[in-house]
């Protein structure tokens, strides 16, 4: 099995946008996850969740790799964007819309998966 | 449950930002542990959007650690 950073490094950095987060589209558990994601979805992202509850060594492993405290975290293209505060406020100016633009084309497809990391 | 009260986070935030225009902390619950953050410092300018956050980020570094903050909303700006 593959080391668990490595997996997180590996989420980072093929995904067109990655989003960690407390639960998964489908069954959100925390209000700035559902912030980050509908700011996402605002922008037609395509999104590739990996939900960081299931063991506390994801959010570790995370932040050690990001240098980044709280969750949720956005990526695209491997670059890290922001949390919520973030990521909402990137979609009010249109920065955000202007990145994904320029970063992934104006035609990407709108498709949202769940990434679950495996567990030793 | 750990919690923090606002006046330590605002502490924090005076220590790491002495120049700040402007410097606010809500208690967004009551709670002690869901915070909203101000922060508007001439230390922002010419800073991008994450590394402004970064910032702050930093100076709440250790009640983030140790889970007593356990939401931080940030707000911040530039004085340029």
């Amino acid at each position: 099995m593959t080391e668990l950073r490595q997996q997180i490094e590996d989420v980072i950095r093929e995904e067109p946008v990655a989003l960690f987060m407390k639960g998964t589209p489908e069954a959100i558990m925390c209000g700035n996850s559902y912030r980050a994601l509908n700011a996402l979805h605002a922008v037609g992202a395509p999104v590739t969740a990996v939900d960081i509850l299931p063991d506390p060594r994801i959010r570790q492993e995370l932040s050690a790799v990001s240098g980044w405290p709280t969750i949720p975290q956005v990526f695209v293209k491997g670059e890290l964007i922001g949390g919520a505060d973030i990521t909402e406020e990137l979609l009010e100016s249109g920065d955000l819309e202007r990145k994904l633009d320029e970063m992934l084309g104006a035609d990407r497809e709108r498709v949202v998966k769940t990434v679950a990391l495996e567990l030793a | 449950m750990a919690r923090v009260e606002a006046s330590t986070i605002l502490a924090l935030l005076e220590n790491a930002f002495p120049g700040a225009e402007s410097l606010d902390v809500e208690d967004r619950t009551g709670g002690g542990d869901h915070f909203q953050v101000s922060v508007v410092s001439g230390d922002f300018d010419g800073l991008s959007l994450i590394d402004q956050h970064r910032r702050v980020n930093e100076a709440l570094a250790v009640p983030l650690r140790d889970g007593s903050i356990h939401e931080l909303r940030i707000k911040t700006k530039g004085t340029a």
